[in-house]
């Protein structure tokens, strides 16, 4: 087979390209994505009733803007992606192990890494779409009158750029969670909405032991306003160490992950 | 009559049925959470509250001696339905009941749907009531543990420190509030697991929609209400729901001034929800087209 | 034949339990049948031989080459698992091309190389329908079509037959067998003895995680020297021919019937008892109706075997 006499890492990026166009399909197809598709949507259920409101409130209504970042923004930071990669992180491995499909890939002339990478690729991809559509859905909503304002889009494109980061971190993160923990669910839910929640509010290097304080980086800090506390941080870390920082740990989990697949033995209990 | 010259005869024996049919599915149920390390772990974690409040009793009774570790008000170690209430609503044991509900039920019914088992109960002398009672009685037996057994240790704890009946005479409703609200926090939880638990037949991702749906309405909660600033936000969280129900149960008021009715038909819509659901989804057969 | 499969002392644990126990073989090209009980070792056999899982001790090479992190092999390996596992929410034709795809096939080979392998398992009708509305024997035969649709050289089964009907099994059996022609190794697993002897002579006896026995199944019964063998008589007078090889040394036991022309003949040399019986049968003009070796088949070597 000419595929064989291509350099290796060529034959890999193809493997993982193939893996990736398999399980694009797939996730895109299975029923589950159809269910955090619409949760990804809620948000902008949320836009529609805030935008409503102000429509017929007397009241001084907040700034669109102002709304997206701090309640919407906000929502996906610190729920929605999290759920998503969660799920879709610790569905790369244990998905086909407890499916008991593993055995079509680990019979396939692909590396074991590729498989994992293929897959991470795919799931990451698909959390983006259905995120960025929901994201801009609200954006829409919420700044239906100032459309026109370039300066706005500059903000979207920033806070879009914080998801994509914070959804490759943390998928690469409950991958590793998923390729070594039977319980993974479990344990990620305890990280995510427990050590990550808490963590953040001790002072010191303690709160640079969680993913979300790098992703708050990137955000402008409010010390003042009723949303405050959502992006409340002790010592910000610089954006470039902090973008530097999540790649590492992309890249580092994943490497992680591709290292214990190829060395773990699954056994497909009947 | 021998073996042999018998031909063609009904049974003469009698089928002798099991009094509690379900009994077999709670108990095989119980059995199996507790065989899980990390399930031990919370369920013994959840018991934490319960242990802090009956320090508390014992401390309330002895005030004079541990004048000296309390300093400022000891209006917080008041020991009246009040203390019952913020034990039976606070956040920690409410999410705690939701990590429970996480490990032991996630897998109760779609375990059984994923693995086609529904058929192997169905194919025994069990109704389709039989099932779902064994397998709500292993949430009962979970959850109730955690609500009805501390609520009355604290009243029994309360009369043994105090040396006399005056607690109970003055809020002689107490033990009836305990066991009303632990019956209706414990059979909301249920219905909620189980409903959702029907739903697909990957337990994990089970797991996940039984937390997020319950995180998630209470986010939603209060981004509503912070932005609205309207109390009759608070029906959009199961959490609040549950709290509003427990303070007018105790006769206490409420956080947010929303009548308890309102609380109390939308937990009884969930529930009536997923019974309807629940019903529907577990068959013997299923026809796959 | 130059051997396709070759393993030295494989052995495989499971913690403490011992799954597979030092296996030295060497497969040719052909059908091989892999014979044994539930729980033998022959899934982990297999598994060993795809690289699936790692032998504790031991080696595995197939042409040649280490199995161990070897996917490249895998292009000319086709392996139909036991599990009835499968992406359930993709349609015959999806599951096919997908997989092909992860063979490295470009997309003008995928289609039709997915549409061979669906007509020669007869699922070409079905192919859009999804897996989940799949009958059993249809679940079983795309399991088949995913493990050949590469046109692979070898083709390792585990339990291809399982529940399929009578006639699927037919058939399934008839496209195996074609195989052999095409000049290419099939291991095949099972643990219902007669789709082993209707697909292969050449057989490996499991057991325990030991092979017992392997090769051709005559030969292994004659390898058994010690079980008597026994030979089915049916004549017209069969009490006056079992008085003429009575006196042999090496006729050991008689039983008359089932029924008034039937004879049982327990021998420990079949060959010389054979010679003797053709010669008295032509001198004494005597005629038979049946002449069988009841326990020359692989339920009787392995009964024997595995020591029941």
């Amino acid at each position: 087979m000419k595929d064989r006499l291509q350099p290796r890492w060529r034959y890999l990026l193809d493997s993982i390209r193939r893996v990736f166009s398999v399980f694009f399909f797939l996730g895109r197809k299975s029923r589950r994505t159809r269910f955090f598709f619409v949760l990804s949507f809620l948000p902008v259920a949320v836009a529609l009733i805030i935008k409503f409101n102000q429509l017929f409130s007397e009241r001084h209504s907040l700034e669109g803007i102002y709304l997206f970042t701090n309640i919407i923004m906000l929502f996906y930071l610190q729920l929605i992606i999290l759920i998503l990669a969660l799920f879709y992180g610790t569905s790369v491995c244990s998905e086909d192990v407890e499916g008991k499909t593993l055995s079509y890939l680990l019979t396939r002339p692909i590396p074991k890494s590729s498989i994992v990478l293929g897959k991470y690729a795919a799931y990451t991809l698909i959390i983006i779409i259905m995120t960025t559509l929901g994201l801009l859905f609200s954006f829409a909503v919420l700044n239906i009158d100032h459309l026109l304002d370039g300066s706005l889009y500059l903000t979207l494109f920033r806070y879009w750029g914080v998801l994509i980061l914070g959804i490759v971190a943390y998928t690469a993160f409950f991958t590793f969670f998923g390729s070594f923990l039977r319980r993974s669910i479990f344990f990620g839910l305890l990280f995510t909405f427990g050590w990550e929640s808490v963590i953040q509010y001790f002072p010191g290097s303690t709160q640079r032991f969680a993913i979300a304080h790098y992703l708050k980086s990137f955000l402008p800090y409010s010390s003042s306003g009723r949303f405050s506390f959502l992006t409340f941080r002790l010592e910000p870390t610089r954006p470039g160490i902090a973008l530097l920082v999540l790649f590492l740990i992309t890249a580092a989990f994943l490497g992680l992950t591709c290292l214990l697949f190829s060395l773990k033995e699954y056994i497909l209990e009947d | 009559m021998t073996i042999r010259e018998k031909g063609y005869t009904h049974w003469d024996g009698e089928l002798k049925e099991r009094r509690l049919p379900w009994w077999p599915i709670t108990w095989l149920g119980i059995r199996l959470a507790f065989k899980k390390k990390y399930f031990k772990f919370i369920y013994f974690g959840s018991f934490i509250p319960a242990f802090v409040f009956l320090a508390g009793i014992y401390i309330s009774e002895r005030i004079e001696d541990f004048r000296y570790m309390i300093k400022g008000s000891t209006r917080i170690l008041e020991v009246n339905p009040a203390y019952f209430k913020t034990y039976f609503t606070s956040d920690f044991l409410l999410f705690m009941m939701v990590m429970i509900l996480v490990v032991s039920a996630a897998g109760l019914i779609s375990d059984d749907l994923k693995y086609n088992s529904l058929q192997l109960y169905f194919s025994r002398p069990l109704e389709k009531r039989d099932y779902l009672i064994g397998k709500a009685a292993i949430i009962f037996f979970f959850l109730l543990l955690l609500t009805v057994v501390p609520g009355f240790l604290f009243i029994i704890f309360k009369l043994l420190f105090s040396g006399g009946f005056h607690f109970i005479a003055s809020y002689p409703w107490l033990p009836f509030s305990v066991i009303v609200y632990s019956l209706l926090l414990t059979s909301f939880f249920c219905l909620y697991a189980l409903f959702l638990s029907s739903l697909s037949k990957n337990r994990r991702y089970v797991s996940i929609l039984i937390f997020a749906a319950y995180l998630f309405l209470d986010i939603l909660f209060g981004f509503f209400y912070e932005n609205f600033r309207k109390p009759a936000f608070a029906l959009l969280s199961l959490k609040v729901n549950l709290q509003q129900l427990g303070a007018y149960i105790f006769k206490q008021k409420p956080a947010y001034p929303v009548p308890w009715y309102w609380s109390f038909l939308i937990l009884l819509a969930i529930c009536s929800l997923a019974y309807f659901v629940l019903r529907s989804k577990i068959k013997g057969v299923e026809v796959v087209k | 034949m130059t051997a396709v499969i070759e393993t030295s002392k494989l052995s495989k644990w499971y913690g403490n339990v011992l799954g597979l126990s030092d296996v030295t073989l060497q497969i040719e090209p052909g059908i091989t049948g892999l014979l044994g009980p539930n729980a033998a070792g022959k899934s982990t056999f297999l598994k060993l031989l795809t690289g699936q899982i790692k032998p504790s001790i031991g080696q595995v090479s197939i042409f040649g080459r280490s199995v161990k992190n070897n996917y490249a092999l895998f292009s000319r390996i086709g392996f139909c698992p036991e599990q009835d596992s499968f992406y359930e929410e993709m349609t015959g034709w999806e599951f096919l091309t997908s997989l092909l795809k992860l063979q490295h096939f470009s997309a003008t080979e995928v289609k039709p190389r997915a549409e061979r392998a669906l007509e020669i398992v007869e699922l070409i009708g079905d192919k859009d329908r999804l897996i989940r509305a799949y009958s059993r024997g249809m679940r079983q035969r795309l399991k088949f079509a995913q493990a050949i649709a590469h046109d692979p050289e070898i083709i390792i089964l585990d339990e291809p037959l399982s529940g399929m009907d009578p006639l699927g099994k037919r058939k399934l059996i008839r496209l195996i067998k074609d195989y052999k022609g095409q000049g290419k190794t099939v291991i095949v697993s099972s643990h219902v003895l007669p789709e082993i002897e209707a697909l292969t002579k050449n057989i490996i006896l499991i057991h325990q995680g030991k092979i017992f026995a392997k090769g051709d199944i005559h030969y292994i019964r004659d390898l058994i020297e010690s079980h008597p063998h026994m030979v089915f008589i049916k004549c017209a007078d069969p009490r006056r021919l079992s008085s003429l090889f009575l006196g042999e040394d090496y006729v050991l036991k008689l039983y008359f019937g089932p029924g008034p022309q039937a004879l049982l003949v327990e021998t420990n040399n079949r060959d010389k008892f054979f010679s003797l019986l053709l010669s008295l049968l032509v001198k004494n003009r005597i005629e038979v109706e049946e002449i069988t070796s009841p326990d020359d088949n692989l339920q009787a070597v392995f009964d024997y075997l595995v020591g029941k």
